[in-house]
């Protein structure tokens, strides 16, 4: 039987909407000019600590959603959960991902949401199982930050908005420095010119005549589109670049 | 197994629909952004969308809502015709907000302590100054809000995140305005949805026929009236478009 864990709450019965910065933690002037410092280096950890502990969290976890249907932790950006409580969440994560349509995605960024662990998870001591979560884009890649939190404490979502947004300044810089190699320069430019026009509802003929190349090639294109994406069919190739922002 | 708490079966699926309810009038977009202006000492503002998907090169950015005053000089047309090119790459890597500077230094965008956060656009083009953010919400409704000065602009972090923070959840209620206009008189049925999902997924109309307990010519009458419902030529490009609608995964 499927069961829900990642159901998004509506709200939090009982706890407060916004609460003041928790006390003894940093004042934002603070917090941005800590950040400064680090943000320089590259060091996506740092910046995430430093925006965990002003936003009042224990714990955070940087997913990419490129990633996430796929199996494997490549998923995981940057973390500080146990490594354990992240095995446990990674199958939910991405079936939580596939329920929502891309518009909801689009009108959903920096929107914090709380969701409970799975009942068999383990978590730390003192931390609540709820978790808060808000996705962001840094250029065509969507992540999410997860956020576990002590119990008893409520996080304010003006601060968890900031957080998502700096979040996503400190992967910005440091994505330039090639972290990771975005999944589409796995596909050629030729390739990625020949999704967009067959998206646009194009024959392999009309762009043979658009690109000025013969149809076989377009075919060939094509064939090592759905090769490299592991995918059978057209439709689900265009479905696949449409879902990942290629096209 | 029963699922843990006190958590209704209903509320997972309001997420999008109080969304949209709560989304702001069209009149009230302007103010808000005059309400940024503001806070950030800028004079004009001009929201830029993305029109066109794609090829970097099939891409543009267009004036959405704007408020340009004569003085700052130069107007939203000769900014994109001067640093487009520009904040379309950049919408494709990152999210950092963007200054420039006026050609003379009467005019400058200035951001002291949050500089390691912002990118210079370089090339001094134009004859006043201001800050850019991007807003990137996913396959549809990007942009970048600009906002310009004729004179000086001191920016603070806080102010310039806070500003950013604000363009993000505007871009959002933008484009969920344009889509409760688009929501199309005939929408798709149930049928046709399920098709194109199933197709979207890898299946060819025999399975898909197999899968619904239809014949393979009833599934493809499906999918051709979805395709001219979405308005597209055949069901590559309606399953493209239907992905970018939300009407499936």
């Amino acid at each position: 039987m499927e069961v829900d864990y990642l159901r998004e709450e509506p709200e939090r019965p009982g706890l407060p909407v916004d609460v003041r910065a928790p006390t003894g933690g940093p004042t934002r002037e603070q917090m941005i000019a800590r950040l400064s410092m680090v943000a320089g280096s590259g060091n996506i950890g740092a910046g995430l600590r430093i925006l965990t502990e002003y936003v009042g969290a224990s714990l955070y976890l940087l997913a990419r959603y490129d990633l996430v249907q796929e199996a494997g932790l490549d998923f995981v950006v940057c973390s500080n959960w146990p490594f354990d409580l992240v095995r446990r969440v990674e199958a939910e994560l991405a079936t939580a991902y596939a329920r929502t349509t891309e518009l909801d995605k689009c009108q959903s960024l920096l929107q914090p949401k709380f969701a409970l662990l799975p009942d068999d998870a383990e978590v730390p001591a003192g931390v609540d199982r709820h978790f808060c979560s808000l996705t962001f884009n840094v250029g065509r890649t969507r992540l999410a930050l997860l956020m576990l939190f002590p119990v008893d404490i409520a996080l304010s979502p003006d601060r968890l908005r900031e957080v998502g947004l700096l979040a996503g300044y400190c992967v910005s810089l440091s994505a330039s420095r090639g972290q990771k190699t975005d999944r589409e320069f796995e596909l050629t430019d030729r390739e990625l010119e020949c999704l967009y026009w067959i998206a646009e509802g194009k024959t392999s003929d009309e762009i043979a005549m658009i690109l000025g190349i013969s149809r076989n090639t377009i075919n060939n294109y094509i064939t090592s589109v759905m090769r490299k994406t592991a995918t059978k069919t057209r439709s689900e190739a265009i479905a696949y670049a449409v879902r990942n922002n290629l096209v | 197994m029963a699922y843990s708490g006190d958590i209704s079966e209903k509320g997972r699926f309001e997420m999008p629909a109080v969304q949209l309810s709560k989304a702001a009038s069209r009149s009230d977009v302007f103010p808000r952004l005059l309400a940024i202006q503001k806070a950030l000492k800028a004079r004009s503002f001009s929201a830029l969308r993305v029109a066109g998907v794609g090829m970097p090169g099939r891409r543009k950015l267009e004036s959405h809502v704007e408020n340009w005053d004569p003085v700052v000089g130069g107007g939203s047309s000769a900014f994109i015709a001067a640093y487009g090119e520009l904040l379309l790459q950049h919408l494709d890597a990152s999210l950092l907000p963007l200054v420039w500077n006026a050609q003379s230094g009467d005019s400058f965008a200035d951001v002291s302590d949050f500089a390691p956060f912002i990118v210079q656009m370089k090339p001094r083009l134009l004859s006043n100054s201001g800050i850019a953010f991007p807003v990137r919400l996913g396959a549809v409704g990007n942009g970048i809000v600009i906002f310009a000065t004729n004179s000086g602009m001191d920016l603070s972090g806080e102010a310039i995140l806070d500003a950013h923070g604000r363009c993000c959840k505007l871009m959002m209620d933008i484009l969920a305005l344009e889509e409760r206009r688009l929501t199309p008189s005939d929408a798709l049925s149930d049928r046709e949805i399920a098709c194109l999902q199933l197709a979207g997924d890898g299946r060819i109309s025999e399975e898909i026929a197999d899968k619904l307990g239809l014949s393979v010519h009833t599934v493809n009458a499906y999918l051709g009236s979805a395709t001219i419902k979405l308005d597209s030529v055949n069901r590559i490009q309606a399953i493209a478009k239907a992905i970018r609608l939300g009407y499936i995964h």
